[in-house]
């Protein structure tokens, strides 16, 4: 392919800059990212199970709702009946403590189960938050600022991280014959690592622009809605009522006062599920959340059954709904509805499926996994191949090495060390912190190791930094499985924490051995 | 047509008309399509979802490519002309559409 040079240039400095400034921020998001591929198993994982008694059969849940709404009335108006009760969601029947609670992420709820003899029992209680808090650090790119302005800079961080990608593209594009299998092993350093960056990026780029693109769209599309709404609503009354019955938890009516309920003309959550699975087979219903809302006297329910297919993408994380009739159990709004969406709602959820890895089931998640560590290590070897690169300018000008150089260097190894060796604490710390952590504490430890990490990268010698912290982020990774072994004999661990304690074994041999071999290399 | 090799020299200059007249033209885009089809501006119907992803990839192709103009103030005319255009097409768009 043939481009003008001094266009190939021009890209190749762009890149370099725009690289050079979001590169760090991105090895956050795409470590912590990877890691939130397995938020829900994570959160089963880490919440202990709660002191109530088994619940209820599915088919006698409207049982449950009646002892549970005759002492708790507010309940009424929103609650969720869980299909299948697990460690997360352990009761057949919750609702939130703070009806008024805004903004996503794990709140209070209260459990309500019967005994055997068919006592009400509640609970207050919350899953752990230490999956949540991983999955914030990917979604503010490991900034601790108030959740809007972090979402803008990650929405600058993710044009970046686009325009990035052009002109990689571009740079590199006049050289793609000769070099897209070159791994030239054994000469110069930087030539390794040019190599093993251009193989990484040019093999991931499709999944690379999808995220660029998502995540821009993820940022900003708040204020876009908003100028639409402006410019398309002009003189139109705004849609009440209907239309928004599949509104987001947020749209709820607040401080509606004590009022009843009635369940006459409802049927029972196990009769929905069947009448569901009628009109939609193959959909695996998790949850039944119903919500009323009450307007000039008269109360409307509404039901919303969230699951998933693994046949189809979902909109969600891990799951789509459909809105439902709670009298009939018919479906009443399919958009999200995986497997009966319109084409146009199919190809959008396509387009948010392909960021989240929401289709396909475990192997696509794994593949995730393993896409979002590549994309970490390309973040990595972008930094290392621009250190490296000055460096040798420096030398061969017979300059010491610049504040700038010395700078980067500092940052590159403390951000990324940081932020490995602060996931595996946390990891390491969870299965033992009373209800599976909160988010204050998971804050505290993160961003007190990442700290400590940055500080010792700008203390230590430049011959010691590297192999010292990428050891310590090994040995905190290969630490988690003795953790995980201690947590299951004391029965506070269940056997897919396994896993966790595996992927983190190979993720810290293989740091190990890469101080090793980097050590011999500079020794040699 | 001038062959002087392009530079980075104007960076800056090309960076915001990317960004500031850019993000304006396609707001733009974005707002005569929708006019076009008739989108009640809802978030949940897929046409608004459409239209915002449409302003947001016209936005990304602006941004990769506002480096390629020969100097920051063609890219500023260029990029400042387009968005006036669009917005002005609307402007007429609107006024015939609801007359």
């Amino acid at each position: 392919m043939k481009i003008r040079p001094d266009i190939v240039q021009v890209y190749r400095e762009v890149h370099s800059w725009v690289g050079i400034l979001c590169s760090l921020f991105l090895f956050v998001a795409f470590y912590a990212g990877s890691i939130s591929m397995f938020e829900q198993p994570l959160q089963v994982w880490l919440t202990p199970a709660p002191s109530l008694p088994q619940p209820v059969e599915l088919a006698d849940t409207p049982q449950l709702l009646q002892k549970a709404f005759a002492e708790y009335p507010d309940a009424s108006s929103h609650y969720t009946v869980v299909v299948n009760p697990d460690n997360a969601r352990p009761a057949r029947l919750m609702w939130p403590q703070d009806p008024t609670h805004r903004g996503h992420g794990p709140q209070d709820y209260v459990l309500a189960a019967l005994s055997p003899d068919g006592e009400l029992h509640t609970l207050v209680s919350r899953p752990s938050e230490i999956p949540f808090f991983i999955d914030q650090l990917h979604e503010q790119i490991g900034l601790p600022l108030p959740h809007t302005a972090a979402r803008y800079t990650m929405g600058g961080v993710a044009v970046g991280y686009f325009l990035a990608l052009v002109s990689g593209v571009i740079a590199f594009l006049p050289a793609l014959k000769k070099m897209l299998f070159a791994l030239r092993f054994g000469s110069a350093t930087r030539k390794v690592w040019l190599d093993l960056h251009n193989l990484v990026g040019v093999f991931s780029l499709p999944f690379h622009f999808i995220i660029a693109a998502t995540a821009v769209v993820f940022a900003f599309h708040e204020p876009i809605f908003a100028l639409q709404g402006k410019l398309f609503q002009q003189g139109q009354p705004v849609a009440h009522g209907p239309a928004q019955q599949h509104g987001h938890a947020g749209d709820r009516s607040k401080g509606n006062g004590t009022r009843t309920v009635s369940f006459e003309g409802q049927m029972p959550p196990q009769a929905i599920l069947v009448e569901l699975q009628k009109q939609a087979p193959g959909f695996v219903a998790d949850t039944l959340e119903y919500t009323t809302q009450s307007n000039r006297g008269k109360s409307r329910t509404t039901l919303r059954i969230t699951g998933h297919d693994e046949r189809y993408p979902t909109r969600g994380a891990s799951n789509g709904f459909a809105v439902v009739d709670p009298a009939s159990g018919k479906v009443l709004s399919a958009d999200y509805l995986p497997g009966h969406q319109s084409a146009g709602f199919a190809a959008l959820t396509a387009f948010v499926a392909l960021h989240f890895g929401s289709y396909g089931g475990l192997p696509v998640r794994w593949g995730y996994y393993c896409l979002g560590l590549g994309g970490a290590f390309l973040f990595y070897t972008g930094c290392r191949l621009w250190i490296i690169a000055r460096q040798k300018r420096e030398q061969q000008a017979g300059n010491p090495q610049t504040r700038a150089t010395w700078l980067l260097s500092c940052l590159t190894t403390g951000c990324i060390t940081g932020c490995i060796t602060g996931i595996a604490i946390l990891l390491l710390c969870a299965p033992f912190w009373p209800l599976g952590g909160t988010y204050a504490q998971a804050s505290l430890v993160y961003y007190t190791v990442f700290l400590l990490c940055m500080s010792l990268a700008f203390l230590l010698r430049e011959n010691q930094r590297d192999p010292l912290l990428f050891c310590v982020a090994g040995c905190a990774n290969i630490a988690i499985v003795p953790a995980v072994l201690i947590a299951m004999v004391e029965g506070r661990a269940i056997l897919p924490s396994l896993g966790v304690g595996m992927v983190a074994l190979v993720l810290g041999c293989f740091l190990l051995r890469s101080v090793k071999r980097s050590t011999c290399r500079l020794s040699a | 047509m001038t062959d002087l090799p392009l530079t980075n020299k104007q960076w800056l200059a090309k960076l915001v008309a990317g960004i500031v007249p850019g993000i304006m033209f396609s707001f733009g885009c974005m707002a005569i399509v929708g006019l076009l089809c008739g989108t009640a501006g809802e978030p949940r119907t897929a046409s608004a979802q459409f239209l915002m992803w449409l302003a947001v990839l016209v936005w990304l192709g602006v941004m990769g490519s506002c480096f390629l103009f020969r100097s920051g103030l063609r890219a500023w005319v260029v990029l400042g002309g387009a968005a006036m255009l669009v917005w002005g097409l609307f402007e007429i768009l609107a006024k015939v559409t609801t007359a």
